[in-house]
């Protein structure tokens, strides 16, 4: 590998995949979103690279956001979710940190900028944070967030979701993304989800729900894939 | 791995916004610090340290609250702790290069990192640079800019990537001295997210 292979390693965004911005409706991104041209480049080593070996820096092993204390559980359906972080080609990306935040059941974040009333769940721990095996595999025990208002003129409800934050071997690949329920009725309203203009792409939002029986009698299971840029992804080294 | 794994070319999950909660809680004590590579960790003692301050703002000149930034640069020599850098055996071993920050009320952040050196890139000599990704509530999408400093004003005709933005902007890209704080150069380079081509910071293609 050397650092003549950097360009080739990360094709621009599919066409549909990244969000069209600003969004029609969602006035702060009209205030927020850059007005002049994005500026091309070709990625050189400072863009390809990224920090290896991050989770000495961001610590690691936030698994589990449903059960705070042993044996008391958060109010709201239980769900293990669990997938694998992955790059262009399919290859695992092992050693990247994934982190995880949502709203409770009641569709409140515990942040001091959430002031809305709607009640905090004292046995929810609304983040996590893990590291990735050699298969590029994640999981968390949480619960199934509650649907919240956008308090913009033209409200709208966001639907149920999770929020993913990515950080994988390049600063190319580092990801920020949400995570989607399969047949809530919000889906198709919700402005952030439609903001991408591909329907495969927002498709790839949406969690895998596993057959109960498979998954047992505790909790619900969900897998969900989420995929960096870059082919041929670093491979993990220590 | 699978075959299957290996031959299918998967596109990439879409961004979506970080929104206005991403926790303080997954903030830790010395993220916004480049020099050292773990909480506990000393700092590296190579390079010259210093302090890279600034606000976010948006339309306006608003400013913006709790928007999180992220840093990455190469050590005081120009190197990557990277298998992408063909120099990575004499890369600083106690230098991250990572950092991460968010704004305040009054859109200010703050890292603390060496003043990068600059390096040989097969496109051209890359001037001492850091790299910052902005993130936050109206951002439906991460922006990218990147940074310089008025030390190396004679290395910035030759940058590859310098020379992509138009020659009118480019000086909003190269960071202020702003005099020192704790024994340490400070550097200012204030980020305006949308204003006129003027106003407005020159953010790359991701
Ligand atoms: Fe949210």
């Amino acid at each position: 590998m050397s650092a003549e292979d950097v360009p080739d390693r990360f094709d621009p965004w599919p066409p549909g995949v990244p969000p069209q911005v600003p969004v029609p409706g969602y006035p702060n991104t009209w205030t927020y979103t850059p007005s002049q041209p994005l500026i091309r480049r070709v990625p050189t080593r400072t863009e390809a690279t990224g920090p290896i070996r991050l989770d000495r820096k961001l610590l690691c092993g936030e698994a589990n956001l449903a059960e705070r204390t042993p044996g008391r559980f958060a109010i709201g359906q239980l769900i293990h979710l669990s997938g694998r972080i992955l790059d262009e080609d399919g290859r695992p990306v092992g050693g990247a940190v994934v982190e995880l935040w949502q709203a409770n059941a009641a569709g409140r974040y515990a942040n001091p900028i959430d002031q809305r009333a709607a009640p905090l769940d004292p046995d929810f721990l609304g983040h996590g944070r893990v590291r990735t095996d050699e298969d590029g595999r994640y999981a968390f025990l949480t619960i199934k967030p509650g649907a919240y208002p956008v308090p913009v003129q033209d409200t709208w409800w966001r639907p149920p979701h999770l929020h993913f934050s990515v950080l994988g071997p390049s600063s190319l690949s580092r990801l920020v993304t949400q995570m989607y329920f399969r047949g809530d009725p919000l889906n198709a309203l919700d402005r952030i989800l439609n903001s991408i203009p591909d329907e495969a792409a927002r498709e790839r939002l949406i969690a895998r729900d596993l057959p109960p029986a498979e998954v047992g009698d505790r909790w619900l299971g969900f897998t969900h894939d989420i995929v960096l840029r870059g082919r041929r992804a670093t491979p993990h080294t220590p | 791995m699978t075959t299957q794994d290996r031959m299918s070319r998967r596109m990439p999950t879409s961004e979506h916004t970080i929104g206005p909660f991403f926790p303080r809680s997954l903030f830790g004590a010395g993220d916004s610090d480049l020099t050292i590579v773990a909480p506990d960790a000393s700092p590296t003692r190579r390079g010259e340290p210093i302090l890279l301050r600034g606000r976010v703002t948006r339309e306006g000149g608003v400013p913006c609250l709790n928007m999180i930034l992220e840093a990455w640069q190469a050590d005081a020599d120009g190197r990557f702790d990277h298998p992408l850098d063909p120099a990575r055996h004499m890369a600083d071993p106690d230098f991250l290069g990572w950092g991460r920050a968010w704004t305040d009320e009054e859109g200010e952040f703050a890292f603390r990192t060496v003043m990068p050196g600059g390096y040989d890139d097969p496109v051209g000599r890359r001037a001492p640079h850091v790299n910052i990704a902005a993130m936050g509530a109206g951002l439906m999408r991460r922006v990218l800019t990147t940074v310089y400093f008025p030390d190396h004003a004679a290395d910035h005709a030759a940058d590859p990537v310098l020379a992509l933005v138009p020659a009118a902007r480019r000086a909003r890209l190269v960071a202020r001295p702003e005099g020192m704080a704790d024994g340490l150069r400070v550097f200012r380079f204030d980020i305006r997210l949308r204003g006129t081509a003027e106003e407005e910071t020159p953010f790359f293609d991701a």
